[in-house]
């Protein structure tokens, strides 16, 4: 059997006995496995035909799957056991606490807008809601305007549940307002005018722009810029976040969106997951290292190319 | 049972369609082909909350004496454009065609002009050599723009090869470790959905 | 100068610029880059009746600068009778593709149903590609116009990707990521993307690992691209005003720093 074959073997073992034993669901699992082992090779031996259940050519993602899924549930189970975890401060999220004080000085609204380029089963959107949550939170303390103005109606839909909510858990649900958080329009840019012009008009005195952005993320940046609002960005778009560091006051660069629910709410199972993240980053380095040394000593290698 | 039943289906499904991925079986392509389905039919569905959203929206706003030119031209687009599109057709010469090539496309690519000014007057504000890192920033700028017009490279081919090893080496080294992260994120995020731990679609908990 | 007059002059130079680029009428020759060779050998080397798909993911915004890319990869593909799969998923994309490819059809006396066929736009746009993997009628039981898919002569013997030679991605945005995510690794489809210049960057890491086959990028793309077709259109037309915009910014820039260093040496003395 091929080396490389041998190894993910090996390592797919030991993934499945480390989630085993982290998990509590020890006999449903190791039934399951049972059962997997029984349909496999009762359908090999009863068709004849050559129809697996299995994909041998995506066995490496499986192993890395399994690998990410056991690190995330490590990480879960180290947090349910008492450990405290902690993130370094991120600018970008440490500045919210100032724009919403900013806005409420100035008597202005604040703007907050998703982008175009998701819609809500995006992991970035998601991200960018546990956001919208924590800043809600601060203008219902503060009794200061949210808009948040989406292409997308579902965003909206769920937009108006994490804003209520918000404000209810503040102790001033009679301070929201369902028309502050609206939808504009599915085209790209019929919502960056839209966007644009409410900018232009109300003047709002911060503006978040956190999401999935594509080529109106400068437009709706420059436009903030132009009227003086102090600008937090992020976004999962490496083009755009070129632009936003150039016209924003802070970015949001990277997996720190992401980490962004962990740090403001302190939820110990979304740190988990967050230390996870950081986990799987050191074994990507170790990979990446040991496979350009190797490549470097012996080009003609292959093991490392999945 | 209104919170359990909706994480339950994320779960089951979640799961299905991690582990049809590795399956060629019949059974596996049947399930991803059925959940495929489901997927469009309640994207189509989206598409009808959203026009509601958009008429309930402008006619409140009409009601309120405010913006009410524009928001009758907007109501009257959403209207217009499929009458058009049903009384005329689709095809080449029809009218929705016509529309959309001399109206829509023109004010889109009007709104989408605006970025090559906003360039340049970004380019002017954030191009400043304030210290080192804004330096090398700035190099990388002169040289990216320089090396990508054809004018430079009737000047020297030198110039297209320093651009090309630019975008190709360090910048892209630095694009793969915000991607590596980005996708690192949304996996955890991913997975938090999927095990229940995230359930910010829920009524924001 | 205050700061809205500094944008009226950047903004005023900027439009003088490229009004008076597109007033000249300057042709640039433009050597293909890698790139580009590499998009129109496969292209060219591919048999005659050979069937490719072309995805037209784009909004209408970016018209100006899809066109010439979207009309010179169709030209050099009819002009070697090859079939073409015409799809969209983007919805202001499929009037668009659908004018695109009936336009430059025409020039080649090709004819619809028999040479080429335009699907129409399917919504969800991972899960029509994913779809297509399977079986491409599922997701399009009927083309642009209502013709049942069975019915179309060019889609006979056409199940999936299995019998297209390659998927071209004609787009503005990160659409082709799906492409590439998903078909590529999962049915080993080999994908070329047509997009506009911002778009380049984005899809740099994927060219490198050979995950995308090639790319053909923005206007320039478009012009090398012409260039080796030998038939000048929309992409050499726009190749004075981009290097004058770029020369532009580059002395803003320039002007920039010499303000900056001309306000702190003023505000240390």
């Amino acid at each position: 059997m091929p080396c490389q074959e041998n190894f993910l073997l090996i390592s797919v073992s030991f993934a499945v006995f480390i989630i085993i034993m982290s998990s509590r669901l020890k006999a449903p699992l190791y039934l399951l496995l049972l059962l997997t082992w029984e349909v496999s090779s009762v359908y090999a031996s009863e068709s004849g035909a050559e129809v697996r259940w299995f994909d041998p050519a995506t066995l490496p993602t499986l192993v890395l799957s399994i690998i990410a899924i056991a690190v995330v549930l490590y990480t879960i189970r180290l947090v349910q056991s008492g450990r405290k975890l902690s993130i370094r401060e991120i600018p970008g999220l440490k500045a919210v606490e100032e724009a919403v004080g900013r806005a409420t000085e100035m008597g202005s609204p604040i703007l907050y807008t998703p982008g175009w380029g998701g819609d809500i089963q995006r992991p970035t959107t998601i991200a960018s809601m546990n956001i919208l949550s924590s800043v809600a939170e601060k203008t219902a303390h503060y009794d200061c305007r949210l808009i948040y103005p989406t292409h997308d109606p579902v965003i909206m839909a769920v937009a108006q549940e994490v804003v209520k909510e918000a404000h209810a858990k503040a102790g001033h649900l009679d301070r929201y307002r369902a028309d502050d958080i609206f939808y504009i329009s599915s085209s790209q840019f019929g919502y960056a005018a839209a966007v644009d012009g409410f900018i232009s008009r109300t003047k709002p005195a911060s503006v978040f722009l956190l999401g999935t952005f594509e080529a109106e993320s400068l437009i709706l940046a420059e436009t903030a810029n132009s009227i003086g609002a102090i600008q937090i960005a992020g976004t999962d778009s490496t083009i755009q976040l070129a632009f936003f560091i150039v016209a924003c006051d802070y970015t949001l660069i990277g997996e720190e969106l992401f980490a962004a629910s962990g740090y403001l709410s302190q939820n110990s199972m979304i740190l988990s997951s967050v230390k996870a993240q950081d986990i799987l980053k050191i074994f990507i380095g170790l990979f990446i290292v040991i496979a350009v040394i190797w490549a470097t000593l012996d080009p003609s290698s292959t093991w490392w190319s999945f | 049972m209104q919170q359990r039943l909706p994480i339950a289906v994320c779960f089951i499904a979640g799961v299905l369609m991690f582990l049809q991925y590795f399956s060629p079986h019949p059974v596996a392509r049947a399930v991803f082909v059925t959940i495929n389905d489901y997927w469009q039919i309640i994207f189509a569905f989206t598409l009808l909350v959203g026009i509601a959203a958009f008429v309930k929206t402008n006619l409140k706003q009409i009601s309120r004496g405010k913006d009410t030119p524009y928001r009758l031209i907007g109501l009257a687009g959403l209207v217009l454009m499929p009458v058009l599109a049903l009384i005329g057709g689709i095809k080449i010469d029809s009218p929705f065609q016509w529309a959309f090539e001399n109206m829509l496309a023109p004010m889109q690519a009007t709104v989408f002009s605006l970025l090559a000014f906003f360039v340049a007057s970004a380019s002017f504000r954030g191009f400043r050599a304030r210290n080192a890192q804004a330096v090398i920033l700035l190099a990388a700028a002169l040289v990216v723009l320089i090396g990508r017009v054809p004018i430079t490279e009737m000047i020297s081919e030198t110039f297209p090869k320093i651009t090309f090893w630019v975008q190709n080496y360090p910048s892209m080294a630095a694009r793969r470790g915000i991607l590596i992260g980005i996708g690192l994120g949304s996996m955890t995020t991913a997975l938090r959905v999927i095990l229940g731990i995230e359930r910010t679609y829920l009524r924001g908990e | 100068m205050t700061r809205l007059k500094t944008r009226w002059v950047i903004f005023g130079g900027l439009f003088l610029m490229i009004t008076l680029s597109y007033l000249l009428n300057v042709r640039f020759e433009s050597v293909a880059s890698p790139e580009v060779q590499k998009s129109y050998t496969y292209i060219e080397d591919l048999p005659e009746g050979s069937v490719i798909m072309v995805s037209f993911d784009h909004e209408a915004s970016s018209l100006p600068e899809i066109q010439p890319l979207a009309l010179v990869v169709l030209r050099h593909a009819f002009k070697n009778n090859l079939k073409i799969i015409g799809v969209s998923l983007f919805a202001e994309g499929t009037a668009i593709g659908y004018r695109l490819l009936s336009q430059t059809a025409s020039e080649f006396d090709k004819r619809y149903g028999t040479d080429y066929v335009f699907l129409g736009f399917k919504p969800q746009q991972i899960s029509a590609i994913l779809g297509m993997g399977e079986s491409i009628r599922h997701v399009f039981p009927e083309d642009y116009l209502g013709t049942p898919t069975d019915e179309i002569p060019v889609m006979h013997g056409i199940v999936n990707y299995d019998q297209v030679e390659m998927v071209v991605s004609i787009t503005d945005g990160a659409l082709t990521v799906h492409w590439i995510e998903y078909v590529g690794s999962q049915y080993h489809q080999q994908v070329m993307a047509a997009l506009t210049a911002a778009m380049i960057t984005t899809y740099d890491p994927y060219l490198a690992s050979g995950q995308l086959f090639s790319v053909v990028g923005g206007l320039k793309g478009a012009a090398e691209y012409e260039n080796l077709l030998g038939q000048p259109g929309g992409g050499n037309r726009g190749m004075l005003a981009q290097t004058s915009a770029h020369l532009y910014v580059i002395v803003l820039i320039i002007i920039g720093n010499i303000l900056y260093f001309r306000d702190r040496k003023r505000g240390k003395e």
